[in-house]
């Protein structure tokens, strides 16, 4: 059922064109709110150094629906909503932060 | 004295080598940390300050008013005033945002310093997968002021997200090849013809700066070009999958080495005598650049330069000073949630606060109005 409402959301956001404007991407707000969650989070907590409470306020999107992992022994985190969006991002090094994977 | 062609020749040179001469680095700069002396006898202009700047309504995690990290204060090369709040303190690096756009813009300053870009190079001399394509049209002064005219969207989490061009970039279909993602937009005008404020113009030019820095400083060009020389040691930047660094929007560094990075402007593009950017650079950012002075929007009222924006008002397009309370001479980087490094040369004063504004950011006028009689 969730995942049903999710694709419908899905559809309609990928027709949405209210504006008439010429281009649109394929990517639902899902999509956007895991791999913002993923990214930010991993930022927040591996290059910013603020805690997981900090970093868990700070990723919050709208639509809040991604539910975010921080695994600090590997120096990745997770983000997910409805079982299948899910991505995850791994800090690289001192210089360069946080990747999305 | 120049009318024979060799002697000529000689004044041009001599001309071009007076130019690049820096002053002898001296005191002023900051030799590691910066030197410390809080302002004395102005407790009720920092009460105010700090009453602006720091007062937070809605909650700690509140989404509306104002949400202060840091302020940091630079006053003739001296930190005058310091102070964090919500768990951030001076060794936590700070998100820049679009803060970024305006040190991509010094990147490729310092690349044409070095000789290896010029700004009316394509930007396909230096993204060189992409010759021969009508992207090569963009030229790297394009890049920087924002004038690539690609039809970019510029919406955020707030605005129209599926035809938002930027958040594919940074969490979804754009994040591997941010290079690809962004030149595949179609053209909405002739490349130096249109002023539109874009991310994607500032990857641009970071990814050209990296590709003309690396061969001859290695993989990791801006720290040796730019981040060591002046102290910027725990600045980072983040790149896409395939290493392509994401210049408008994701650098990180606290608080007080941002404001080595305004200082740097604030003297004129050297460091402790030593030329980073080109003569006159910094005078060309901190001026309204051809493109936003002919082909801005009409009623647009924030002018740019070299990816800064502006305090000084425009005449020629009808447009006032940005800032009133702010002397004339005021620019500042500014990044989304309210990140700013703001330079008034005429006051000799770096200021740089770091937030978490969500919904009205923070007013540079209004930051500086209430800095100014801190250090009077």
């Amino acid at each position: 059922m969730i995942r049903s409402l999710a694709l419908l959301t899905l559809a309609a956001a990928a027709c949405a064109n209210p504006d008439g404007q010429p281009r649109t991407y394929p990517d639902s707000d899902l999509v956007l709110a895991v791999g913002n969650g993923a990214r930010m989070g991993c930022s927040c907590l591996f290059v910013m150094n603020m805690n997981e409470q900090y970093c868990r306020e700070w990723v919050k999107a709208s639509p809040d629906v991604a539910k975010v992992t921080f695994d600090v022994g590997k120096k990745r985190v997770e983000a997910s909503a409805f079982v299948s969006w899910a991505a995850t991002a791994r800090w690289v090094d001192e210089r360069h932060g946080c990747v999305l994977e | 004295m120049c009318a024979n062609r060799a002697v000529f020749a000689l004044c041009v040179l001599a001309a071009h080598a007076q130019a690049q001469v820096c002053p002898p680095g001296d005191a002023t700069f900051p030799d590691g940390d910066w030197p410390s002396r809080p302002v004395q006898g102005k407790a009720a202009e920092v009460a105010a300050l700090e009453k602006y700047a720091f007062e937070i309504s809605g909650g700690l995690y509140g989404r509306q008013g104002l949400h202060t990290n840091a302020v940091v204060v630079i006053h003739r090369g001296v930190l005058v005033y310091e102070k964090y709040a919500r768990g951030f303190g001076p060794s936590n690096r700070h998100l820049s945002w679009s803060v970024a756009k305006s040190i991509s813009s010094a990147l490729v300053g310092v690349a044409v310093e070095r000789g290896v870009v010029s700004l009316d190079d394509s930007i396909c001399v230096h993204l060189a997968e992409y010759a021969g394509q009508d992207v090569c049209r963009i030229t790297v002064r394009d890049t920087i002021t924002f004038g690539t005219g690609l039809d970019w969207a510029e919406e955020y989490e707030n605005g129209k997200r599926q035809t938002s061009s930027v958040l594919p970039l940074f969490f979804g279909s754009g994040h591997r090849d941010q290079l690809r993602h962004i030149l595949t937009h179609r053209f909405a005008a002739a490349p130096g013809t249109q002023w539109r404020y874009s991310t994607a113009d500032a990857q641009l030019a970071a990814a050209v700066a990296k590709r003309a820095l690396t061969p001859s400083l290695g993989a990791d060009p801006f720290w040796p070009a730019l981040f060591d020389p002046i102290g910027m040691r725990e600045v980072v930047v983040e790149e896409d999958a395939l290493g392509t660094p994401l210049g408008g929007s994701s650098f990180y560094a606290t608080p007080r080495e941002f404001a080595k990075f305004g200082y740097l402007f604030l003297k004129g593009g050297c460091w402790k005598g030593r030329r980073l950017l080109p003569d006159g650079w910094v005078a060309q950012s901190a001026t309204p650049s051809a493109v936003f002075v002919s082909g801005a929007p009409e009623g647009e009222t924030r002018p740019s330069g070299y990816a800064w924006w502006l305090g000084r008002p425009v005449p020629e397009r009808g447009v006032p000073s940005r800032w009133p309370d702010a002397p004339e001479d005021t620019y500042a980087a500014q990044g989304y949630w309210g990140q700013r490094i703001i330079v008034v040369p005429s006051e000799e004063l770096v200021i740089v606060r770091t937030g978490d504004d969500r919904q009205e950011p923070l007013n540079t006028n209004d930051l500086v109005k209430h800095v100014l009689p801190v250090l009077r």
